[in-house]
């Protein structure tokens, strides 16, 4: 016979930790996005010096 | 010229991504279908099989980061910074995660949350305070050579603190007693297959802390070539 209380500590114990993984994997998503618009300005700055010579 | 003829060969993220994958699929069919049911703690000490090695992860990552800062202090490459503030960020998130677990785990064993009796809880509380202040300091002090030194001493200062701990929770067994200890100077505590389920998951969790290393130290190089670039952009226009 299982103890349920101890199924739901343990749930939360390896829940927990694909929660934290998943939200770092999130926040990588936020930073790289980021990167692609910081890119895009740059290439919009190389582009209007390339117009304007 | 062919371009494309040759197929790229996987990076190193792609290869630990890939292992952490396939162990942690194994370590998970491991803990919930392979190994007994502990005569005494019950089901709850499934746990262990997340909670050791997550702990052990963060002293690996902690070390990981002295180690770097001590090359930085050596050889004053600045990629050596970044490579010992890399792990010692993940090795906050890792400790995080070794505080919660072990929180649940302490409160369906001993019922209650937290002890503050126990040595070895402190100790290890006191070196992810201490690790976490890393920032603080890394933070107020201008990006450059400075920083770069100051973090490294810091770093090296905190991991000095890993062997206090493990004298202090060595001593503190002859009086009291409520962690488990998993492994003395006679080997690991527990069956054959406890242990090999055990060795599983810390390999899973070794290499989910090598990928997320990797991508994250990928991401840090990428962000500062693209300000090197935008500097030399905006120098031009």
């Amino acid at each position: 016979m299982i103890d349920e209380t101890a199924v739901k500590y343990v749930a939360a114990v390896y829940g927990l930790v694909w929660v934290v993984t998943l939200a770092y994997i999130a926040i990588l998503n936020a930073k790289l996005g980021r990167l692609e618009r910081q890119l895009d300005e740059i290439a919009g700055l190389l582009e209007r010096g390339a117009g304007d010579a | 010229m062919v371009i494309g003829s040759r197929r790229a060969r996987p990076d190193g993220a792609t290869v630990a991504a890939t292992a952490t994958a396939v162990l942690m699929a194994l370590a998970l069919g491991m803990i919930f279908f392979y190994v007994p049911t502990d005569v005494d703690q019950g089901y709850s000490q499934r746990i262990f099989y997340f909670h050791v090695p997550i702990a052990l992860t963060t002293y690996t990552l902690f070390l990981w980061s002295a180690l770097n800062a001590a090359r930085y202090l050596w050889r004053r490459d600045p990629s050596l910074d970044l490579k010992s503030y890399v792990p010692m960020h993940l090795g906050v998130i890792f400790g995080s995660l070794t505080l919660a677990t072990g929180s649940l785990w302490a409160r369906i064993s001993w019922g209650t949350w937290w002890f503050w009796g126990d040595t070895q809880l402190t100790t290890f509380l006191i070196i992810f305070l201490f690790n976490c202040a890393y920032f603080m300091l890394r933070f107020s002090v201008e990006p450059g050579e400075r920083r770069a030194t100051y973090s490294a001493v810091y770093a090296l200062l905190g991991v000095g603190l890993i062997p206090l701990s493990v004298i202090g929770v060595r001593f503190a067994q002859r009086n009291e007693l409520i962690h488990p200890i998993t492994f003395n100077s006679n080997g690991a505590n527990m069956d054959g297959s406890m242990f090999l389920t055990f060795l599983v998951a810390l390999a899973a969790m070794l290499s989910l802390a090598v990928t997320m290393y990797l991508v994250e130290l990928r991401g840090k190089r990428i962000d500062d070539r693209i300000r090197a670039i935008r500097r030399l952009a905006e120098a031009r226009t």
